[in-house]
């Protein structure tokens, strides 16, 4: 049976496509972006996070796990010698210790999203997201296929940074694309995310050429990717596309140093402040004055 | 001028209940009359005929007034504790016979129930009211004592009843006098106005808009500030308002801005009053032919209460299949925007459950919603029914781990208990746990059995009684069997922390084999104390109730099944029967406040968990896996009632596809037979931000349990206690 690495499922998701959803959030991703809210996703592979606020220093992890010890009453971990095994978090009585990358099977994570398809109704529905869902493309299209034979309405939330295959995969078991758009110019794309954005914008033109349903997602951050002229360039280049249903607007915050800082990875979110409706409002005129159509605000 | 005033007379309103001055001239004051009721004690009469002597003495001797800043009379009897009738009351209490008094104090002394005489859960036929006025009232009682008097049934007891009844309603009348002679004192033309429409309601049933109001208001001081009986809804307010505000539009008697202002003022008396259990009012929800009846009314009055902002009255909205979407999002959309006064009762699960217990369809659609949630037949037949005990389902563990012995009083409480280690498998811990609670049960039936079969002697109902045609048809008082149904509901507190408990012991003690009842014992014992890695452990543990686990939700089955197969359709002792309720108002704080540590992680004293709701911070998986916990739940186990309560991110529910979502959420959680469900949406930042600094945040008001609160009057650990559930939600 196919299996993917996950790092959550989320119910009564209700910005992750329409209606009452719930959402899997499946483990790695092919670009960097340096807002990333979801640092536990990057990698593929599993890894320990040690929620600190959480820890009482009691050393029952340490017990069992010679790359925990605590020192003076500090946690020390040794993130490097961690084979993520999970032992340690089945000792932590406080729950400051999780592993993100457990692995489910296509069978088990189809039980886990069926759960509430009571909540489903003719609108909602489930959602793969990550990370990079299209990553686990075999794993995702299995899963789709499921829902699908269920009569479930199945969304895929990705960065399109994959190989088109892994859209042609999935193309016939997904009712709706939720596709991000980080910024026109591929210099700043690449200093955004770490990685250019041609296969993106070309994933996105074959996309449109499907006529399958899409719904853009533009995560908006003060200073990165908000400038007018940055969103001239996203609004002239999104505008002639057929089978765009919306274009919604995120705003970047910075609620995940914590997270960060729980996986031990460097903290790269930009220390800018979370642009507030009548902000959003304004990007949305920009966008509108290029031809683009459907603009959301998601704080409205 | 009468119009156009509220913002000028709102200091008075907000002081009408709360410091409000008479002219000594107009009668006697509060303090007063409350000495002087104890010669009625005196009289050699039957109950019913000393109660209504001493209604006539507090009608035609408490001091009045008519406000030019009000539309509606003040009676200097505004002070709720005590009642001016409660010392009488408390005197006719006495000559009762009680046979289980020292059961009784061992209940509520020991916290295993918490038991009281319940007078507080009625609601007249408002239809009646409406249709009869309080002259046609007391015109159609008087013809039914003839009627009895010609069959020959018109016994002493009927007689009483029925003479309690004249002397109460003539006194009403003769205090409508009096407030339109003061009224008419005044050279004032909206003093004037209010006496126009006093005396209307003198003469007969209520004419327009204003009357209308006025007779409700009125209804409410003469049964609740005077006979001392609560009045638990102003009724289904669109239903009973419409064809006044229609007629009077139509007629050009009053204009929409009119009867808005009336209607503010109307609110006010609630809010001035703001009793901490809130005043109820429902609507929506269907009419009897099955078509919906949210109408412009309903809107009127959502517009209204929603402006005004009080935290009573508190508006119960009956949400049925064919209650239009816009109305559900419009009044999501006040929920969200902190209109915590508002809960949502669906009519689907109610019906689901009469039609278990044998009422019908039309009886259920018809359901008055009354106290904090609960329903009930009214129109063709009528139920008034009281809440006696509350069972607490916790104790059971206290005494298991105990010896049997309470902590309280230190007395034996239930059956004895076998040494911890003969109990050798889940199965024998569980029978044992529900001999426990099987021993409470009885105890507190027997309790109540005994005192309700005097209720009428009590506490007469003189004027509750003649707006039920049943109890006019028998001759019986309403709180004894002159309702067509007479039921007592059974209370419960600690559900889902019981449940939670024994997920902890059969997982932790018998499946895994980790801890010892033994350990358990000197842990809680202890209250953790020496044993605090175990205590973590506990607090991480995550099969609790309202996750959605199957595994765990079956415990909330079998208690519920349980709970119903014990209790539903008992008779009780004044011709009706029991009828189990997982609701618990205030006792989660309380019966906790009695109850040593618990399996479950619980402190000693501790709250426990309340309604039908997981114990706080228990539910971790999300609202839809709460909701299919409840949905576990067969409804019909509990036709006393099945609130849940729910907290959810505000982020979960903004814009319009988050108030999409939120329906489609009740659409899916009344189908499946939910019942009352409240909100609370907030985050944990603002109620920090609200503890820091209140007077920035005044307006900001907590749903509770059955009624809700300004967060800023709680006490600080009350406070923590609500950031730390906000803490623990996903946004």
């Amino acid at each position: 049976m196919t299996e993917a690495r996950y790092i959550d499922i989320k119910r009564f998701a209700v910005h992750d496509g329409p209606g009452i959803r719930t959402t899997l959030f499946l483990k790695g991703c092919s670009l960097r972006c340096i807002w990333c809210h979801n640092p536990e996703s990057r990698f593929p592979q599993p890894e320990l996070a040690i929620h600190y606020p959480k820890c009482t220093c009691c050393g029952e992890c340490a017990k069992v796990c010679f790359c925990h010890k605590i020192i003076n009453g500090v946690h020390e971990f040794d993130r490097q010698a961690c084979k993520a095994c999970g032992q340690c978090t089945q000792t932590c009585p406080s729950g400051a210790l999780e592993l993100f990358g457990r692995t489910i099977t296509v069978n088990e994570a189809a039980a886990k999203l069926l759960e509430d398809r009571i909540f489903y109704g003719n609108g909602g529905g489930i959602t793969l997201s990550g990370g990079e869902p299209l990553l686990h493309s075999g794993f995702c299209t299995e899963l789709l296929k499921k829902m699908q034979d269920e009569g479930i309405h199945g969304a895929v939330d990705t960065c399109g940074n994959v190989p088109w295959s892994a859209f042609e995969r999935v193309l016939p078991y997904t009712d709706l694309f939720l596709y991000d758009f980080k910024c026109a110019d591929a210099e700043k794309h690449r200093r955004l995310t770490g990685c250019g954005n041609e296969l993106i914008l070309e994933n996105l033109k074959k996309l449109d050429a499907t006529r399958k349903n899409i719904e853009i997602r533009m995560m908006l951050a003060p200073e990165q990717n908000m400038a007018p002229d940055d969103l001239q360039a996203a609004g002239k280049f999104l505008a002639p596309f057929k089978n765009i249903s919306a274009i919604r607007l995120l705003a970047y915050h910075s609620l995940a140093h914590s997270k960060f800082r729980a996986v031990g990875h460097p903290d790269t979110l930009p220390d800018v402040p979370s642009p507030d409706a009548e902000t959003l409002d304004r990007a949305a005129e920009i966008l509108r004055s290029c031809g683009v159509k459907k603009v959301v605000n998601s704080l409205n | 001028m009468i119009f156009g005033t509220y913002a000028q007379d709102e200091e008075y309103l907000w002081k009408k209940f709360r410091a409000p001055q008479f002219d000594p001239c107009t009668g006697i004051d509060q303090d007063t009359a409350a000495k002087e009721i104890m010669r009625f004690a005196e009289l050699d009469a039957p109950a019913p005929i000393v109660k209504a002597r001493a209604f006539e003495f507090l009608a035609e001797n408490l001091q009045i007034e008519v406000d030019p800043h009000d539309f509606f009379p003040a009676f200097a009897c505004w002070k709720r504790r005590p009642c001016p009738m409660s010392p009488l009351l408390a005197e006719l209490r006495k000559r009762i016979p009680l046979q289980q008094g020292e059961l009784w104090g061992l209940l509520n002394q020991s916290g295993a129930s918490n038991i009281w005489i319940d007078f507080d859960h009625s609601v007249p036929e408002w239809d009646e009211v409406f249709r009869l006025g309080f002259p046609g009232l007391l015109r159609n009682a008087m013809e039914w004592r003839e009627k009895h008097r010609a069959a020959g049934t018109l016994d002493v007891a009927k007689e009483a009843y029925f003479e309690g009844i004249r002397i109460t309603y003539g006194a009403m009348l003769r205090m409508l006098k009096r407030f339109i002679e003061r009224a008419q004192g005044h050279d004032n033309a909206r003093c004037h106005f209010v006496a126009a429409s006093l005396q209307r309601l003198h003469d007969g049933p209520p004419q327009n808009f204003f009357d209308a109001l006025q007779a409700i208001y009125l209804y409410f001081m003469f049964s609740e500030h005077i006979d001392h009986l609560q009045v638990r809804s102003l009724g289904n307010l669109d239903w009973l308002l419409t064809p006044f505000y229609d007629r009077d539009l139509k007629d050009d008697t009053f204009t929409d801005a009119q009867m808005r202002e009336m209607f503010d003022h109307f609110f006010m008396q609630w809010g001035s009053i703001d009793n901490y259990w809130g005043q109820p009012v429902y609507l929506g929800g269907t009419r009897a032919d099955g078509s919906t009846q949210v109408n412009h009314l309903t809107h009127f009055i959502l517009e209204e209460a929603a402006k005004l902002h009080l935290p009573t009255p508190k508006i119960q909205i009956k949400i049925a299949a064919n209650t239009p979407d816009e109305f559900i999002d419009k009044v999501t959309a006040l929920i969200r925007d902190q209109n915590q006064s508002i809960v949502l009762v669906g009519e689907e699960g109610i019906r689901h459950i009469m039609t278990s217990h044998g009422y019908t369809e039309e009886d259920a659609r018809t359901c008055l919603i009354r106290g904090c949630y609960e329903f009930g037949s009214r129109g063709r037949v009528h139920a008034n029914t009281t809440g006696v005990g509350h069972l607490n389902m916790l104790k059971p563990f206290e005494l298991i781990f105990n010896n049997g012995i309470d902590k309280q009083t230190r007395k034996p409480v239930g059956v004895p208990v076998p040494p911890l280690n003969a109990l050798n498998s889940f199965d024998e811990f569980y029978r044992l746990y529900i001999q426990e609670l099987d021993w409470i049960i009885e105890a507190n039936i027997k309790v109540v059995n005994d005192f309700e079969a005097h209720l009428a002697s009590i506490n007469p109902a003189n004027v509750f009684s003649p707006t039920i045609p049943n109890s006019l048809r028998t001759g019986r008082d309403a709180f004894d069997d002159g309702c067509d149904y007479n039921n007592s509901s059974l209370l419960t507190t600690g559900f889902g922390s019981a449940i939670d408990a024994l997920s902890v012991i059969e997982e932790l003690v018998y499946k895994k084999g980790e801890i010892s009842l033994e350990k358990m014992a000197a842990a809680l014992n202890a209250n953790w104390e020496g044993y605090e890695e175990l205590h973590r452990k506990i607090l991480t543990f995550r099969k609790r109730y309202g996750n959605g686990i199957p595994e765990v939700d079956r415990f909330a089955q079998m208690l519920s099944r349980t709970l119903g197969n014990r209790i539903n359709g008992r008779p009780n002792s004044r011709g009706g029967v029991w009828e189990s309720s997982v609701h618990c108002a205030k006792q989660f704080i309380h019966q906790g406040a009695k109850t040593g540590a618990t399996p479950d992680g619980r402190f000693a004293g501790e709250e426990m968990s309340k309604n039908a709701s997981p114990a706080m911070g228990a539910d971790v998986n999300g609202v839809t896996a709460l909701l299919r916990s409840a949905l576990a739940i067969d409804a019909a186990s509990f036709p006393g009632d099945f609130p849940l309560d729910v907290m959810m991110h505000p982020s979960s529910v903004k814009g319009a596809d988050g108030l999409a979502a939120w329906r489609q959420l009740l659409r899916v959680y009344f189908a499946g037979n939910g019942v009352a469900i409240h909100f609370n949406i907030f985050d944990a930042a603002k109620l920090k931000e609200a503890q820091k600094n209140p007077e920035k945040y005044s307006g900001l008001q907590i749903r509770v349990c059955g009624w809700n609160v300004r967060f800023t009057e709680m006490a600080k650990s009350e406070q923590d206690m609500y950031i730390r559930r906000a803490e623990s939600i996903i946004e």
